[in-house]
């Protein structure tokens, strides 16, 4: 039995199709139920919503064969698991944002509001830059128009919300969507059907 | 017997089995202490798996540290000699794991094989992995993952990114190691799975005969697979990595070690040994 873990949400739903049409179905997975976990006899697989930013726990512990996940919590969490194809699903940046007409004043400490606390450490410990970080779980764009924090690190998709709050970016830190990951220990004894997964998911 | 008597633990009985093995092929018990001074630790961390070190003060006011490994105690405290060492552990260390909050005591038993080396040393230190994994497995399949780091040294060389291109190798990310601009020949080496037959050649003839004249004895368990890689610095040669069947993380990981020899002795000298974990969860 191979196990899947999924990120319940959009960018599941959306690699979910890419699994149903490389021929992996589970049926009732896009049914609107409570149900969690699914079984395919026929292919001896059974996939599983959990929590975007738990997948990479799932498969790390091998609970999980594979699973799909956001490069966003890869960085961010940096599990011990492989890294064996880019879904290509989500498409968007992890970027740097501020208000319009921001000036980064150097004598102060920058404040960071971010729902990415190692991501964004990670990128000003490599500027040398002192900063202060404050940790949110969401609606980022408030933090500087309200003046809590100076810049945002966060996800960008279109850019469409940062406008709307007279927003913009700085600077990019690195280009994001789903990624299959797999256990380590998982891949070496299962490895013949998770590489005829990745084939079939790159033929369709 | 002793066993009759007791009630062994699950991972007492593994290095009960262990040391037996390694007593077998002429390997000396090395036992020391629990603690050793913080500084002998605190210039080494990035050979540590875990940067969290456990200290408490000793009555002389000294900086002491709990254990968080075994390898560079021995290599300290051995006496040089003009021969070939072979020493074997089975030894408490103290670490964080990995996403873990908190310090763990955690049981390992390992090798270490030290000195003037040939080619039937390292032989021989890579058939106790194999073995070591095959008492552990317990009936359950079992790979051990082999791996050079002086060949990702050497391929590495110029480049800048190196720890980008490293940390992609290991995870096998081929899509990112493309956009890093990785060397050819590095993907081509990460591109590597599977059976011997196909990736035997990549290796340098020494390393070759010493893989293929296992693989008789081990069929099907060894894998050529670069997404085993070490701290360039400290190993030089060959790196393994072991994995059971239903055990989510590797249970053995060793290497040849010549350049933390010579760091921490001031002396050129080959190493090669291994770790094994006990009571690993699966």
């Amino acid at each position: 039995m191979l196990n899947i873990a999924l990120p319940k949400g959009r960018l599941g739903e959306k690699v979910y199709k890419l699994f149903s049409a490389a021929g992996y179905e589970f049926p009732g997975m896009l049914d609107n139920n409570r149900k969690l976990v699914f079984e395919n006899h026929e292919l001896q697989m059974r996939c599983f919503w959990v929590k975007p930013f738990d997948v990479p726990v799932y498969v790390e512990r091998g609970t999980a064969d594979i699973g799909a996940a956001g490069k966003d919590i890869l960085l961010e969490r940096s599990p011990e698991v492989y890294e064996l194809m880019d879904l290509k699903a989500g498409a968007c940046k992890m970027a740097v944002a501020a208000k319009n007409n921001f000036h980064d004043d150097p004598e102060k400490i920058l404040r960071v509001a971010t729902e990415f606390p190692n991501i964004a450490q990670n990128y000003f410990a490599s500027s040398g830059r002192e900063i202060d970080i404050i940790t949110l779980r969401g609606s980022l764009e408030l933090a500087p128009v309200l003046g809590l924090s100076d810049v945002i690190v966060d996800i960008v998709e279109t850019g469409t919300t940062l406008r709307e709050n007279n927003l913009s970016v700085i600077n990019f830190i690195a280009d994001l969507s789903a990624r299959l990951i797999a256990n380590k220990s998982a891949y070496k004894f299962k490895g013949d059907i998770i590489n005829e997964i990745i084939r079939k998911l790159k033929e369709s | 017997m002793l066993e009759k008597n007791f009630k062994l633990m699950p991972e007492e009985k593994a290095a009960l089995k262990l040391r037996s093995l390694y007593e077998n092929y002429g390997y000396n018990f090395y036992r020391m202490s629990r603690f050793e001074e913080y500084d002998f630790y605190a210039d080494k961390k990035d050979f540590l798996t875990s940067k969290s070190i456990l200290t408490f003060t000793d009555l002389n006011g000294k900086l002491m540290a709990l254990r968080p490994d075994v390898t560079l105690s021995i290599i300290k405290h051995i006496k040089n000699s003009p021969g070939v060492q072979k020493f074997y552990y089975d030894e408490k260390v103290y670490r964080v794991p990995k996403n873990s909050s908190g310090f763990r005591e955690i049981s390992q038993a390992g090798v270490e094989c030290l000195g003037p080396l040939n080619d039937s040393n390292i032989k021989e230190v890579l058939e106790l992995a194999l073995l070591s994994l095959k008492n552990l497995a317990d009936g359950k399949n079992f790979i051990l993952d082999v791996a050079h780091a002086g060949m990702i040294a050497q391929l590495l060389e110029e480049k800048q990114n190196k720890s980008e291109i490293l940390k992609c190798l290991a995870e096998k990310n081929l899509h990112e190691l493309k956009i890093l601009n990785a060397p050819e020949k590095l993907i081509a080496l990460a591109n590597l799975e599977g059976p011997l037959k196909n990736s035997l050649h990549v290796l340098d003839e020494g390393t070759a005969e010493i893989i293929s004249s296992l693989e008789k004895i081990f069929p099907g368990k060894i894998h050529i697979d670069f997404s085993v890689t070490s701290n360039l610095n400290y190993y030089n040669g060959i790196i393994f990595r072991g994995f059971i069947e239903g055990v989510p993380d590797s249970v053995l990981s060793g290497g040849q070690y010549d350049r933390l020899m010579s760091l921490i002795k001031n002396q050129s000298s080959k190493a090669i040994g291994f770790a094994v974990q006990l009571g690993v969860r699966s």
